[in-house]
């Protein structure tokens, strides 16, 4: 229906609803894989974007994706067992092992189907797809397209699905998911183009929306990495799990905070203070710069605290002594950027960078099907949690886990959807003039709070509670502020205006969520007294299996409020030991 | 500084432009200072943007004359001569406005394409085109079990062409685009060229006869304006000049008209 906001919402309009069997909200490389996957085997299948899926962030995906394809090898061979335990490792221990098995016996099969798709890795001299070290892995394991893997993959992946015959909804904001007999049924979505509301009628929705960067003042993520998916799985009652492992990227250009990829330390790049020392030596004498990136950020956050950081808070990070043809070959693209957005070359001067949010270890409780305790909701990426990241992802595993599971979780879908039913479309009518209605009562709440400064009190509030380093009572004042943020919401207008391409529309829409999002990050991050990977407490400062070696699984109550309640870790493949790099 | 914005939504008998002013810090990118003209002044301006990084290719726009990405363009260094790009004239670049570029920075939306609101057009004819030449690859059979063996250096030919992300701003630069309907532009014929190169391809070298046509690539008047504003570096016009060294050799002359000088054979930057 068509949202005027001077006009009285009418009956008479009937409202848009498009079918399809498979929806997939989110065009990034999940989705697309999904797509590609369901629609091989003759489904019916939309994807709804609210951008045009080759602008989706799997595209700024840089460093590569693991396989352990064994082309590095020398005296010691490589496997996807090793693979498995170096994740399990990194994971400090959280992740599911089942699924990490599944991941890392599936990727060098990923990788090289979207190699016969037509993407373009790089080469080793002996003409196979070149691997180069990355942290916390034994091996030379990530396969790589320079340093814009994730441009690569879903450009290939984006080519494949457009003439198989998927239909795009492209700049569709999905409002809510639909329930109808304790079942999936679809959703309501805002047509950005034309300001109008429309359902979708489907037997099986999928998830593929992403990460949740946004909320932190400082993030590597795309400016539509709002959490959108969580949002509306908590929503429609669906549980969100491990939301307190929030990876921080070691090496963020200081300023934009744009990523600079792990591969520049995989190539040899090392970190520098202020002294010039390369102080990773102080905590991981093993690993140096390629530890796993919870425990290179805490440590460059460590030597910014104590002072030994530069003015500003970073440090260094040094490619000089890789020379021009290294970077030109294996890091153009970091190197553009840097040169685009801080005005320096690092063929020939250091740069300069800091930790910044990166990637959303948790996210919407699935199985290692896909499936969310909600029949007919699926969720796969970075906005579902398997988990097979546990407390802390490795570089390199975050494209293989869309690849994978993308892939596995349409599997599942064919398999389901002949037991699924949606209902009729009335359900989604229905929703589609409540969704309309809700719209033009925030036209009509006048000016009110300002969007804006919640959003970036938010940022901030997480930034400054929430970060690297946590502790009790910082928390607990974090989650009041949160909480504080949410209630202003309800006062927050969006301003009248034309409604094609109303952005604070959309960006109100995004900032409701996100704040109900940090909230479930600080929920699940207060309750966990203890340190695993990337949830590093202040009080708190050593892991404690005997307590806390479970998943965090938030459930909302019927009244809206969030319970944090604990699933068991799968185990049995590795036993959980103490964690050294 | 002062923003000097193309308004225009539809319905609106003619676009018109708004003046903002917003303190520019050192190193804003002309994306940011449109995010805060839009969050502090004018909630109503529409533009888009995803990465902020200059890898996905949402923000193409015309600004003060060429196409770019506006989370690539520093506000402070538009006008340094290094950043100057001369290019072959075409209608979006006569005078539209009175401005002064060394005031004002001026924004107006990606030519040749049709407009929806402020800066936003539509692309739906830019992935038509790209559709147009079957942008998928059609490898080798059967495949190998596991990679196809490749030399790093075909790797990096088939790179400079792959870097692509489909911005549009070759296209919103090219004068032929802004009078060829039938053109499917510099990216387009890019892509297709990076497949007829890709040595894994089941027929490798028969992929550019798919744009044999005199709207294909003997349509291509070689301004090379596509080249100077790649912000990725890729080379189309290069592509295109090969192509049609390529299908010459291949036979005498283009398939419905004789073009004459097919411009110089390489063009790279």
């Amino acid at each position: 229906m068509t949202v005027q906001p001077d006009a009285p919402p009418s009956t008479a309009v009937i409202p848009v609803i498009h079918r399809h069997e498979l929806i997939i909200i989110g065009g990034g490389l999940a989705g697309l894989r999904a797509a590609y996957e369901a629609v091989s085997s003759g489904i019916n299948v939309a994807v709804i974007s609210k951008v045009h899926p080759l602008r989706s962030h799997s595209v700024a995906a840089q460093g590569g994706i693991n396989a352990a394809l064994g082309n590095a090898d020398t005296t010691t061979h490589d496997s996807w067992e090793a693979h498995a335990f170096d994740t399990v490792k990194g994971s400090d221990y959280l992740a599911d092992q089942d699924a990490v098995a599944t991941m890392c016996r599936e990727a060098p099969a990923a990788v090289v189907e979207l190699e016969h798709m037509g993407t373009v890795f790089s080469r080793d001299d002996a003409g196979h797809i070149a691997q180069r070290p990355f942290g916390g892995a034994g091996y030379p394991r990530t396969c790589y397209a320079a340093d814009r893997t994730g441009h690569n993959l879903l450009h290939t992946l984006y080519q494949q699905v457009t003439v198989k015959g998927v239909t795009f909804y492209e700049e569709y904001f999905v409002t809510s998911l639909v329930t109808a007999g304790g079942a999936c049924a679809g959703c309501t979505a805002l047509c950005i183009q034309d300001g109008t509301i429309v359902g979708f009628l489907a037997k099986a929705t999928l998830l593929a929306t992403g990460g949740f960067g946004r909320i932190y003042e400082r993030s590597t993520n795309a400016l539509i990495n709002t959490g959108d998916g969580l949002h509306l799985a908590l929503e429609a009652a669906a549980p969100l799990k491990d939301m307190e492992f929030v990876q921080f990227h070691p090496t963020s250009l200081y300023g934009t905070n744009i990523l600079i990829t792990e591969g520049a330390r995989g190539e040899g790049a090392v970190l520098l203070n202020k002294n010039g020392e390369r102080f990773m030596k102080n905590y991981a004498p093993g690993a140096m710069e390629l530890a796993p990136r919870d425990v290179v950020a805490r440590a460059i956050e460590t030597e910014i605290r104590e002072g030994r950081g530069f003015p500003g808070g970073f440090v260094h990070l040094d490619l000089t002594s890789l020379g021009e043809p290294l970077i030109n070959d294996r890091l153009p693209g970091i190197r553009q950027i840097a040169i685009d957005f801080a005005g320096i070359d690092p063929v020939t001067t250091p740069v300069p960078v800091q930790p910044a949010q990166h990637y959303s270890m948790g996210g919407i409780d699935v199985d290692v099907s896909g499936r969310t305790p909600l029949p007919g909701l699926f969720a796969a990426g970075e906005c579902a949690c398997v988990s097979v990241h546990g407390a802390n992802r490795l570089g390199g595993n975050s494209l293989l886990d869309t690849l994978v599971f993308g892939k596995i979780t349409a599997e599942t879908i064919i398999g389901d959807l002949p037991d699924l039913d949606p209902g009729g479309a009335s359900v989604i009518e229905k929703a589609v003039v409540e969704e309309g209605n809700r719209i033009i009562s925030l036209f009509h709440r006048g000016s009110g709070d300002n969007m804006y400064q919640i959003r970036d009190t938010l940022k901030k509030t997480m930034m400054d509670h929430f970060g690297v380093y946590r502790d009790g009572p910082s928390m607990d004042a974090g989650l009041i502020e949160i909480l504080s943020l949410r209630d202003r919401c309800q006062q927050a207008g969006v301003p009248l205006m034309q409604t094609p391409y109303n952005l604070p529309l959309v960006h109100f829409l995004e900032i409701t969520g996100m704040v109900r999002i940090a909230e479930t990050v600080a929920r699940c991050a207060i309750a966990r007294n203890e340190s695993r990977g990337s949830h590093a407490r202040k009080d708190y400062p050593l892991r404690d299996d005997d307590h806390f070696l479970h998943h965090s699984l938030l459930v909302p109550d019927g009244d809206g409020t969030l319970k944090v309640r604990t699933s068991p870790v799968s185990l049995g493949m590795f036993p959980v030991k103490e964690r050294v790099y | 500084m002062k923003f000097r914005v193309f308004r225009y939504t539809q319905g609106d008998d003619a676009p018109h432009y708004d003046v903002f002013e917003t303190c520019g810090v050192p190193g804003m990118s002309v994306l940011a200072a449109l995010t805060t003209i839009q969050e502090q002044q004018d909630p109503g301006l529409s533009f888009r943007s995803s990465c902020r990084g200059a890898v996905c290719g949402a923000c193409a726009m015309l600004i003060n004359k060429v196409p770019r990405l506006a989370c690539r363009s520093q506000v402070t260094g538009l006008t340094d001569k290094k950043n100057l790009v001369h290019l072959s004239p075409y209608p979006a670049l006569e005078v539209t406005t009175l401005w002064d570029p060394a005031t004002e920075v001026l924004v107006e939306p990606l030519p040749h394409l049709p407009l929806l609101k402020d800066l936003v057009v539509d692309m739906t004819a830019f992935f038509d085109f790209l559709q147009s030449v079957d942008p998928v690859f059609h490898p080798r059979e059967p495949l190998p079990g596991k990679e196809f063996h490749m030399e790093p250096d075909a790797v990096r030919k088939l790179e400079r062409f792959t870097n692509c992300v489909l911005c549009g701003a070759c296209f919103g630069a090219c004068p032929v685009n802004s009078r060829n309907p039938k053109y499917p532009g510099p990216a387009a014929l890019a892509t297709l060229y990076r497949f007829h190169i890709d040595p894994r391809e089941h027929d490798p070298g028969s992929r550019i006869l798919a744009a044999d046509t005199e709207s294909g690539w003997w349509a291509c008047e070689f301004h090379t304006n596509c080249t100077r504003v790649c912000p990725k570096g890729v080379p189309p016009a290069f592509a295109i000049g090969r192509a049609r060294n390529e299908l010459k050799q291949k036979r005498p002359g283009p398939p419905t008209r004789d073009l004459g000088d097919d411009g110089p054979s390489d063009i790279s930057r």
